[in-house]
């Protein structure tokens, strides 16, 4: 029998059994209408006792088969019983056959590891071309070697960490140009204390799960690629030692200060965030208090969940996202050059429509084409008790929220009218972002706890053109058109334990024509192409 | 139960089976315990000045040498009160139920586990460090320091 076929109306609105959107004053900013995944996502019970039933998983947007479309990996945990394991989640892949159907392959691909899955990065660790994946778990990690055939091997004696990682990033650290391995880790548990857990912690007067205060927290690991299939675990020779041994969920590679390599940002739950600051050769130095992006602007360490960057305020260099738990909102760090970054989540606007709700995965991406990033985020509580509890002014299930960005890096809340898409209230984890159709537009999939995922197709009223650039190994790419011009930066990894489409996607506004695009490669050179023209997929090859 | 609860247990019951009052090695060995924690308590608050201390005249060497990254950074782990693996330890303290000011943290005076910054105080020297990073002049790095300075000599002399 063939296997489940997932019908998506590409950019066609099929949101038909919705009851029509209520007046508004204004049009509305966006439209998204929503297609699921039918892979069910578990993390263990209903009732949540132990810390690692909050976590959920991520999801990677890549082209595993070549085919210039992205397919979509989705991580799976287990669904426990009491103190049983009653189902082992599968991970899935599922292949975009590019006519706005997937189907799955996690069989024929080789790649249906049934471990308690938490994220996963994409790369090329064997530098043959073709993308690779490792997925973190609750337990071994594992690493899957594309074979370019659309197959892949399971990697003998994968790098990782055995125990509960949670967010990880390829990234060529010490420019060899092979692709090494960091991952996150959070708490340090055993499966036992996972199936005998009870909740202890006193939440509006009902007992939610414990953590992370009260657990241990579990240390970062970097693997450093010694070539022919080996990794070596690098940890302190690279600077990356977790002192702290904080609680790590989100990471992400991208050049912050401009010198072209990669440096590292990684979200800590309830502890100063990480800056790693790449000082070549390997050599990382963690200057997150001091530059300001490790804590908020009062000082305080927050919790933080996942990461995201982006230029949104159009000055040339990435700026950062980090979201967080309730009450505790969402972070804008915008970047000042020289590593140093400034907390702009209330001026921005940022901070008012992040501060009630749970936030988790996140996108920064020109939603409607005009020009800016936008911001979508993921949200859910951990705690399911908060649906009892009307003192607690929440819910398990949460909306996500989609935040306008009004041309100048301020934000308004436009998830009210965005559509069917936005309207979907579950508990969410993972996103990741990408052009699935190929038409031009970002759009999203999202992973929900004990339900499937969520692919929320764009279908927004398109207010200016597009240009999407395929340069793989790219850091940057620039491109000039209308006398304005945008910088999009190469991001690896990110959002909450996902990966998203690896391609630069620019939305250019009202422009005629393009007048440069230029893209920039990890040793400084510059490589112009002339006659790219909006609308279209560029793809670039680095010039030999 | 152990054999050697079990035998507690028993001279317990033994000790307490005639007294109406507690036993006095009882009441003398917990005398001895609370002064070692009260000792304790000081020789924490005692490191956590070290600390800071070192931040302080590391930030200060840093400017001589014209180092101004090291500065900012300096500042920044004062008003942290320390790097993350002092967080680190801070954490596990918290894990481990120790608060060293527990009345000031639910006034909101310290934040969980710290001992000689206030929240005041880390927002102070946190601003301060910023803008010697961002600084671009020697009156502005000057000014920053200064500001720092203020906060940090009330801090260590308090």
């Amino acid at each position: 029998m063939r296997r489940a076929l997932l019908a998506l109306a590409i950019g066609g609105g099929c949101g038909g059994q919705e009851a029509p959107p209520p007046p508004s004053p204004v049009p509305p900013l966006f439209h998204f209408t929503e297609e699921t995944v039918p892979t069910v996502v578990w993390c263990g019970r209903k009732e949540k006792p132990h810390l690692l039933e909050s976590g959920g998983s991520g999801l990677a947007l890549f082209d595993y088969d070549g085919d210039s479309d992205l397919d979509l990996y989705v991580v799976n945990g287990w669904r426990l019983d009491g103190d049983k394991v009653v189902e082992k989640g599968r991970n899935a892949l599922w292949r975009n056959r590019g006519d706005g159907t997937f189907e799955d392959v996690t069989d024929s691909a080789g790649v249906g590891d049934d471990g308690w899955g938490c994220g996963v990065a994409v790369g090329d660790v064997d530098g043959d071309g073709d993308p690779d994946l490792f997925v973190t778990n609750f337990g071994r990690d594992v690493l899957y070697v594309n074979r370019g055939d659309g197959t892949f091997a399971r990697a003998p004696d994968p790098p990782g960490i055995d125990g509960w990682s949670a967010g990880a990033v390829f990234l060529d650290a010490d420019g060899d140009g092979d692709e090494d391995l960091f991952v996150g880790a959070y708490i340090d548990c055993t499966l036992d204390e996972v199936l005998h857990a009870k909740p202890t912690l006193d939440w509006h007067g009902a007992k939610v799960m414990l953590g992370p205060f009260g657990l241990t927290g579990k240390r970062n690991a970097y693997f450093e690629n010694a070539g022919g299939g080996r990794f070596v675990e690098a940890t302190g020779k690279a600077g990356l030692t977790d002192v702290g041994a904080y609680f790590s969920f989100g990471v992400m590679a991208l050049d912050l200060d401009g010198d072209l390599d990669l440096d590292l940002y990684v979200a800590n739950d309830s502890n100063p965030n990480y800056l790693y600051r790449n000082e070549g050769k390997g050599r990382f130095k963690e200057v997150g208090l001091w530059s300001g992006a490790a804590l908020d602007a009062g000082g305080a360490a927050q919790a933080g969940m996942g990461v995201g960057a982006g230029d949104v305020d159009g000055d040339g260099d990435p700026d950062l996202l980090v979201t967080n738990f309730e009450k505790d909102a969402t972070t804008l760090y915008r970047n000042d050059g020289r590593c140093l970054f400034a907390d702009v989540s209330e001026a921005s606007g940022v901070k008012a429509p992040t501060y009630a709700p749970l936030s988790w995965g996140t996108a920064l991406e020109d939603f409607d084409l005009d020009g800016d990033l936008d911001i979508f985020i993921a949200n859910g509580h951990i705690y399911p008790q908060a649906d009892a509890l009307p003192d607690a002014g929440t819910s398990y299930a949460q909306a996500n929220l989609l935040l306008a960005n009004r041309g100048d890096g301020r934000f308004t809340d436009a998830s009210r009218d965005a559509g069917p898409g936005l309207s979907v209230v579950r508990s969410s984890r993972g996103v990741a972002a990408g052009d699935l159709d190929n038409d031009g537009d970002i759009d999203l999939v999202v992973s929900n706890v004990d339900a499937t995922p969520t692919i929320l197709v764009n279908g927004t009223v398109r207010r200016g053109r597009w240009l999407l650039v395929d340069a793989p190994g790219a850091r940057k790419v620039t491109v000039e058109a209308g006398g304005r011009r945008w910088t999009r930066h190469e991001v690896r990894g990110g959002s909450f334990c996902s990966a998203s489409d690896p391609r630069f996607h620019f939305g250019l506004g009202k422009v005629d024509a393009i007048d440069r695009v230029t893209v920039t490669w990890p040793d400084g050179s510059e490589q112009a192409i002339r006659d790219a023209a909006p609308d279209r997929i560029v793809r670039v090859a680095r010039n030999p | 139960m152990k054999r050697s609860h079990v035998f507690a247990a028993l001279a317990a019951m033994a000790l307490f089976a005639f007294a109406q009052e507690t036993s006095r090695p009882a009441v003398e060995t917990y005398g001895s315990i609370a002064d070692s924690i009260l000792a304790t308590k000081a020789a924490e608050k005692g490191i956590v000045k070290t600390i800071l201390d070192g931040h302080k005249h590391a930030a200060e060497g840093a400017m001589r040498r014209g180092d101004h990254e090291a500065v900012a950074a300096n500042m920044a782990l004062f008003a942290n009160e320390g790097d993350n693996a002092v967080g680190g330890i801070r954490k596990r303290l918290l894990e481990g139920g120790h608060h060293h000011n527990a009345d000031g943290e639910a006034k909101g005076i310290y934040e969980p586990g710290y001992v000689v910054v206030t929240v005041e105080a880390k927002k102070q020297c946190l601003a301060a460090a910023m803008a010697y990073g961002k600084a671009t002049t020697d009156a502005e790095r000057k000014k920053a320091f200064e500001e720092f300075e203020a906060v940090a000599a009330k801090l260590l002399a308090g």
